[in-house]
């Protein structure tokens, strides 16, 4: 990742959207972390998650990972990141992780006043912190700004302008519903960090 | 990536799917510009051609091609790093392996993201003056495996017209560096063809603060630190505080 640091928009546009990741360092907690990852998934899913994946699973749980099927192989994975599209789920989340003490470092991306305003509720100490200094170089190749808040979904940069921009039109002309244009969106962010609902509600803004 | 000229019907159903938009339509039949694409898979994974048509080549396996896979398609392995998507773990488990310490700031630049993707000889026009500045380049990023071993900066040569999705060059550095460390590299990037998503890791401060913020606000270069981060927050254990 720097995944899911450059996520583009308004600080209204950036709300509520959450993206949690668990993370094996080499060298230090990576050798058969299946157990504990287990776990962690398991903690995931007693909160209302929007979507999950990681790289190495090869596809998101909005293109169909199979939760059951995708714990079986967790002992050869190091990662795996859930988004959330409420803060209460991602305080939820947080505080059950750190009263199960799992040892896997823990990852939060979204608004850093949010983020702080949840570590205080859940008694967590704040360690390092990746910021976001925005885009440099030619800016000019980038697509418009509307685009780019859905594009910067997916870390990878597998979502491109030319797919947001042919759905919207499809949503715009009625052949397909805003919620069915985010789910195809969804898809080629196989880490699963595509947030459907902040999709959608940047869809409908364009509309 | 290619696809199949016999198997293809023209529908152009995979045209939208390519993040750099090398797909196009000529003779009635849908292609790739190899050259430019990255080989990120995003066309075969999206499973819309109706004729199975798009296939990885086995020369996008043989190197120097095979690291615009390794690279851009983040279920392809880094052999390098024995990691998946950019091979490198940045700050993510800061937390147990100390890699950014107090009093020590990280900078992070994402070549070819969002939506333009980077020919390896435009990093290497930073990598290059980074080593003749002195400043260092972080060895943990499967970035530094591609360079030449003689400190040059540049890349051996077989792979620098390689093109990839994205990748993260890392550096390191003193907190009093910041000023100059931030005067020298950011404007290498303006002549650059293509764009750079900069991230800057810091340590939170003992009362949670980021101190960094207004630091670089008072370098009165218009940085803007967006409001939104990533932020590590401590449960790694054993904890490295």
């Amino acid at each position: 990742m720097s995944h899911s640091l450059h996520r583009y928009g308004s600080i209204e546009d950036l709300e509520n959207d959450y993206c949690i990741y668990a993370r094996c360092a080499k060298g230090v907690n990576r050798n058969n972390p299946g157990e504990k990852l287990r776990r962690i998934l398991e903690i995931y899913q007693t909160e209302d998650f929007v979507n999950f994946g990681s790289a190495h699973a090869g596809k998101c749980y909005l293109d169909g990972l199979d939760p059951k099927q995708y714990a079986k192989r967790l002992d050869r994975a190091y990662g795996m990141i859930v988004s959330f599209s409420k803060k209460s789920s991602a305080e939820n989340i947080l505080r059950k992780l750190k009263d199960e003490n799992i040892g896997i470092s823990i990852v939060v991306s979204g608004l850093i006043d949010e983020i702080r305003d949840i570590a205080k509720k859940c008694g967590l100490k704040l360690h390092t912190a990746t910021l976001s200094l925005g885009i440099y170089g030619n800016t000019s190749l980038l697509p418009k700004k509307n685009t780019l808040k859905i594009t910067t979904m997916c870390g990878h940069s597998l979502i491109g302008n030319r797919l947001v921009e042919s759905i919207i039109e499809k949503v715009r002309t009625e052949k397909i519903t805003i919620e069915d244009a985010a789910l195809i969106l969804a898809k080629p962010c196989v880490c699963g960090i595509f947030n459907t609902v902040r999709c959608s509600k940047l869809i409908c803004k364009q509309l | 990536m290619r696809i199949n000229p016999d198997k293809c019907i023209g529908c152009e159903k995979c045209i939208i799917y390519c993040p750099l938009n090398c797909i196009v339509k000529e003779d009635k039949k849908c292609k790739i510009d190899e050259d430019e694409c990255v080989d990120c898979g995003v066309c075969k994974r999206a499973n819309i051609c109706p004729t199975d048509a798009i296939f990885m080549p086995r020369e996008c396996f043989d190197y120097p091609r095979a690291v615009r896979m390794q690279f851009s398609d983040p279920c392809a392995y880094h052999p390098s790093m024995k990691s998946f998507g950019r091979g490198t773990e940045e700050a993510k488990t800061n937390d147990v392996t100390g890699k950014f310490k107090k009093g020590e700031y990280g900078l992070l630049l994402e070549f070819g993201r969002p939506c333009v993707g980077v020919r390896l000889s435009e990093i290497e026009k930073v990598t290059v003056a980074m080593r003749t500045k002195g400043l260092p380049i972080l060895e943990e990023n499967p970035l530094f495996g591609l360079l030449e071993e003689d400190d040059s900066g540049h890349f051996k040569k077989e792979y620098v017209n390689e093109k990839l999705l994205s990748a993260i060059l890392e550096t390191r550095f003193k907190e009093d560096e910041l000023e100059t460390i931030i005067r020298t590299i950011l404007p290498l990037l303006d002549n650059l063809s293509t764009v750079v998503s900069v991230g800057l890791v810091t340590r939170f401060a003992n009362d949670g603060s980021l101190p960094i913020i207004k630091k670089l606000e008072d370098l009165n270069m218009n940085i803007r630190v967006r409001p939104n981060a990533k932020i590590n927050v401590g449960l790694g254990r054993p904890l490295i505080d």
